[in-house]
């Protein structure tokens, strides 16, 4: 049987479907004699949904915006004029 | 992202390559149109403040303008993009006083001599769902991933905030694919030990309550 060590070595693989067979099969069966193991998998999953789900939701604040777009106008008169 | 999908995005890219290096100004719109607010995000992740994310930004779409003779095609537009957001980001940060890293190993889950787990695991992935959205929340883990070394923080923002597959992400930084891996696996133990000690002593609040 793999250990808890090894178990969480695969984690990454493992999620991404990228492990063969027979280390999915030891695997799978150390997750049912070993409940951390489950609540680490469980919680090493949620912390992927969690930050990505704060994080990617920046959103460029309106005073950003209208920055931005005078720079851009200006930056394109800048040009046309060369 | 499905197939199709990529390639439709790649013959966009092109296309707009294509007009900017023959100095076409519509494509500096286009440009901010697809880019700016990734450009924002990712930079924002990095300097945590409106006004370096802004400047930042400004730089960003110039560099992009001004170098776009330079952009051999080598590696997907979009891979340019995050590498000129990334190094601009960078010198943002360098111009500032940073508080120092705290090792990453010290975060990283330890085991007996066997092999087994040795701290106490609790599963609080059922019940983040009404913590989401809270901003005590979102502080912690805006902390939390602050908190992790620059090597592995721009790994784990690349791949998994904005989402890019982990051969997109080994060429924007220009490593091997089992070099993301084993980063983003330590920035995601990481992350998850700072947020475990969040969730469990605020479900210890709760049961107090
Ligand atoms: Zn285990």
């Amino acid at each position: 049987m793999i250990c808890c060590k090894e178990c969480i070595d695969l984690l990454y693989d493992y999620i991404e479907g990228a492990l063969d067979q027979n280390t999915t099969k030891s695997l799978e069966e150390h997750f049912q004699d070993c409940p951390p193991c489950i609540a680490f998998l469980n919680t090493y999953k949620s912390t992927t949904t969690l930050c990505r789900e704060t994080l990617n939701q920046i959103e460029i604040p309106d005073e950003v915006r209208r920055t931005l777009q005078n720079f851009l106008k200006e930056h394109k008169t800048q040009q046309e004029k060369l | 992202m499905s197939f199709s999908q990529q390639k439709e995005d790649k013959e966009i890219e092109e296309a707009l390559v294509r007009d900017l290096q023959a100095g076409n100004l519509e494509a500096y719109d286009k440009i901010a149109e697809l880019y700016q607010k990734k450009i924002y995000g990712l930079s924002f992740n990095l300097v945590r403040n409106q006004m370096d994310a802004q400047d930042v930004t400004q730089e960003v779409l110039l560099t992009l303008f001004r170098k776009i003779n330079t952009f051999q095609g080598k590696s997907a537009f979009s891979s340019w993009v995050y590498r000129i957001t990334l190094n601009a980001s960078y010198m943002k940060l360098r111009s500032k006083k940073k508080e120092p890293n705290i090792s990453i190993d010290e975060l990283l889950p330890s085991f007996n001599g066997a092999g087994f787990q040795q701290e106490k695991i609790q599963d609080w992935s059922g019940n983040t769902e009404s913590l989401l959205f809270t901003n005590e929340t979102r502080e912690v883990i805006k902390k939390a991933v602050d908190l992790l070394p620059e090597k592995e923080k721009v790994v784990f923002l690349l791949r998994d905030v904005e989402g890019l597959s982990t051969e997109k992400v080994s060429e924007v930084l220009e490593l091997t694919v089992p070099a993301v891996k084993s980063r983003l696996h330590r920035a995601r133990l990481f992350l998850r030990k700072k947020l475990s000690g969040y969730f469990e002593e605020y479900n210890s609040r709760k049961g107090e309550a």
